[in-house]
């Protein structure tokens, strides 16, 4: 990662774009990411968003497919 | 996403990131997880065709009865794709065998007993049933979204993405039901 991919423009969704978003594409194309602790997630996530705790995102950046949009929260 | 999981108002699905696999490990090959989904299906089969028998309203009784009949063709269309899979490699034993699984009890999502959920239900209000219900059906989407990610090969995805999306459209049929006057 080059010093420029720090400076990025990033968009924030709203929740219901978010979700027209989620019911319009087949979740083969995107990565849906709860950043958030093992215990957050078991309480409730997203359906179908994977778990990679924001202090592990670095480390586990492989497990997302980087051509892909990927939706955090 | 603006104002992460607190700005959500949708449903949302429980429990831990190996969607319920935690309950029942170790499904990590996607035999496995074929065979544990397939069992999710019979209990929920089970659940629905009970809440069927003990509910006194025809369009209630339809309801759930419906419910149980696909969830009977999700179990038909899994074993298909396991055959498919591992041809003449098949396990008779299938699915319990692949997942060593106490033989006699059914499970639900999230690791819940069936006989335990069909107890609870008794008592229940046909409101706090269909909400149970919605609870399965957003943790089963949540599963074969998770499923057609990790699985292997063209027609098993299809498979999982088609589960997904009519168990869609059960959560549709459960959440208009929860707003209908009973």
């Amino acid at each position: 990662m080059g010093i420029m991919d720090y400076f990025k423009p990033v968009d924030t969704w709203s929740p219901d774009k978010v979700r027209q978003f989620l019911n319009e594409e087949s979740a083969q194309d995107y990565n849906l990411v709860d950043v958030r602790t093992p215990k957050e997630y078991e309480q409730g996530h997203l359906p179908g968003a994977q778990l990679i705790p924001v202090g592990e995102l670095e480390s586990r950046l492989k497990e997302l497919d980087r051509t892909k949009p990927t939706i955090t929260y | 996403m603006e104002g992460g999981i607190h700005a959500w108002n949708g449903l949302r699905a429980a429990g831990p990131p190996e969607a319920g696999m935690a309950y029942f490990e170790p499904a990590q090959k996607p035999e496995e997880m074929i065979a544990l989904a397939w069992i999710l299906e019979e209990g929920a089969f089970k659940f629905y065709r009970e809440m069927g028998k003990r509910q006194k309203g025809p369009d209630e009784a339809s309801l759930f009865r419906e419910l149980s009949d696909d969830e009977e063709k999700h179990k038909i269309s899994l074993f298909k794709i396991y055959q498919r899979r591992t041809g003449e490699d098949a396990d008779p034993g299938f699915p319990r065998s692949l997942l060593s699984l106490e033989s006699g009890t059914d499970y639900l999502e999230g690791g819940v007993v069936l006989n335990k959920a069909l107890e609870w239900a008794q008592g229940q209000e046909l409101k706090d049933i269909l909400d149970f219900s919605v609870s399965l059906e957003v943790n089963a989407i949540d599963l074969y979204i998770k499923m057609e990610r990790k699985v292997e090969g063209g027609e098993a995805k299809e498979v999982f993405q088609a589960l997904s999306n009519q168990e869609r459209n059960h959560l549709k049929r459960l959440t208009a039901a929860l707003q209908k006057d009973w």
